[in-house]
């Protein structure tokens, strides 16, 4: 599936989010969970994205906790961190098998998305390692400065006000010259035309069918066996 | 006060290449010592061990005569100041005299000692006409004046710059490197990172070149730029006075353009 055009990507993407919010018993989006993770798993992208993959599962088991502390029974708790999880996981794998280029080409041809929104998005996408590297950097000509970050959460987060503000700043100066940059290139003109193809092949083709009947599949098992 | 390398090695990843082999160096005070070598050399990795950004996968740090190889960054800033490459990096004070004064309130010291050793770290650097300005509205080299004179006011012995001359124009490169020595001579030791071959050759006492994963040469710019193309090797060009004054009759070694007028000048009187 990693070889798809982003187009049927996007549509499982959008599709697994369809069905995560359609199921409400805790097995069957357990059930899903599973199947995202096997996805994941047979795409390659397990061992990349396992980080990411462990934060998700923290934020879900925390998501969880507040719903029960707010008064939820076991099984909604289960169903919220669940839900949470089964909706964001194939959002890596899309972002992690597919070149931000490709995505920007099919949200404008095929999603018919102005181009500035498609690129301001997959642009802010492509900052995000250049962001955390830009961090680790300040945070280091800090800590030549004598700053530690430590002490209870307060004075952790006092302290790291001073990578937080240069970082800002960093960012603010560097968007500035992006935006140059990209006038002086003639960012926004009408004629744009796109290197990639992103036509859907046969594949493609049998991958949204699929879709489709899994999607049709899981409203009918909602509305007749309530999974 | 010795600052030294003892037999280190590094690589950044486990299963990597090794980036430095059994490197063993040493600086003394008040040196003015050129680090250099081709891009991707160690030079930096050197300097990220010294600092304590990096810690060595075998071999020690030692100072003083303590082992400080498991010290960190932060430990270290009481004595070793960093300048990066990009300065700006570091700055978020709405004004130069804050600035400068960030390192010594981590240090936990009074507002009295504050101010008095801010004073004098923005004298020393030439800076206090300019102690009320924004620092990132600075030029680069001033922005590199503010990086040091944080850098004096944590009482730092040893200074390690980062190409500091880089983008920088022939009166910011001057006034930075008379800046540097003057420090010297009040006892610091200033380690460069450059590939400016005219500032080794005319300006630093030592040149330690890094090559091959190892110290390739350590000693002074006459010796190193008497040998014959091994310079070269190392991805290193000659200065231009160095290579004039070999156009001249007996080859007089010239570290800098002064030297080589002067050797000229003799030579063309005694014609």
């Amino acid at each position: 599936m990693s070889r798809n055009v982003p187009l049927t990507k996007i549509i499982f993407t959008l599709c697994t989010a369809v069905w995560a919010l359609v199921l409400h018993q805790p097995l069957s989006l357990l059930a899903l969970c599973f199947f995202e993770l096997m996805v994941l798993a047979l795409s390659g992208q397990m061992k990349k994205q396992f980080r990411a993959v462990f934060i998700l599962s923290g934020f879900a088991a925390f998501l969880g906790a507040v719903q029960y502390a707010g008064g939820g029974t076991l099984d909604s708790a289960y169903t919220a961190g669940l839900r949470m999880m089964d909706m964001t996981l194939m959002f890596l794998f899309l972002l992690g098998t597919t070149r931000l280029q490709d995505l920007t080409a099919s949200m404008v041809k095929q999603l018919k998305i102005p181009y500035e929104y498609a690129f301001m998005f997959t642009a802010s996408l492509r900052f995000v390692p250049d962001f955390l590297e830009e961090n680790r950097a300040v945070a280091e000509a800090q800590a030549c400065r004598g700053l530690v970050i430590k002490g209870n959460i307060f004075k952790k987060i006092s302290r790291y006000l001073a990578v937080v503000q240069p970082l800002m700043l960093r960012s603010l100066a560097r968007s500035e010259s992006m935006a140059l940059s990209l006038e002086l290139r003639g960012f926004g003109g009408k004629h744009r035309t796109f290197m990639e193809s992103v036509a859907p092949g046969k594949s493609d083709y049998l991958v949204m069918i699929f879709c489709a009947a899994v999607t049709a599949g899981v409203i009918a098992l909602r509305f007749f066996y309530q999974a | 006060m010795n600052l030294s390398l003892h037999d280190v090695s590094f690589r950044y990843k486990d299963k990597g290449p090794d980036i430095l082999e059994h490197v063993t160096v040493s600086f003394q005070q008040g040196e003015l010592v050129a680090l250099t070598g081709r891009n991707g050399s160690g030079k930096t990795t050197i300097t990220r061990i010294i600092t304590g950004l990096e810690k060595p996968k075998s071999g020690s740090v030692e100072w003083d005569g303590k082992d400080i190889t498991m010290w960190d960054a932060a430990e270290r800033s009481r004595f070793i100041g960093y300048v990066f490459q990009q300065p700006d990096r570091q700055m978020f004070m709405p004004t130069v005299r804050e600035e400068v004064a960030f390192g010594p309130r981590q240090q936990g010291k009074n507002e009295a000692e504050i101010q008095a050793i801010v004073t004098e770290a923005l004298k020393a650097t030439d800076l206090a006409d300019r102690e009320t300005e924004y620092p990132r509205s600075l030029s680069r080299g001033d922005k590199q004046r503010v990086a040091i004179a944080s850098a004096i006011a944590m009482s730092s012995k040893y200074l390690i710059l980062d190409e500091p001359t880089s983008g920088q124009d022939g009166r910011e490169k001057k006034n930075l490197i008379e800046l540097l020595h003057s420090l010297c001579q009040k006892g610091m030791t200033v380690i460069l990172v450059t590939h400016d071959m005219d500032i080794a050759a005319g300006d630093c006492s030592r040149i330690i070149v890094v090559a091959d994963h190892k110290i390739a040469f350590d000693g002074t710019a006459e010796a190193l730029f008497s040998q014959d193309r091994k310079p070269e090797s190392w991805g290193l060009t000659y200065p231009v006075s160095v290579v004039l004054g070999r156009t001249l009759p007996g080859n007089p070694y010239c570290g800098d353009i002064e030297t080589f007028m002067e050797c000229y000048e003799k030579v063309r009187r005694n014609q």
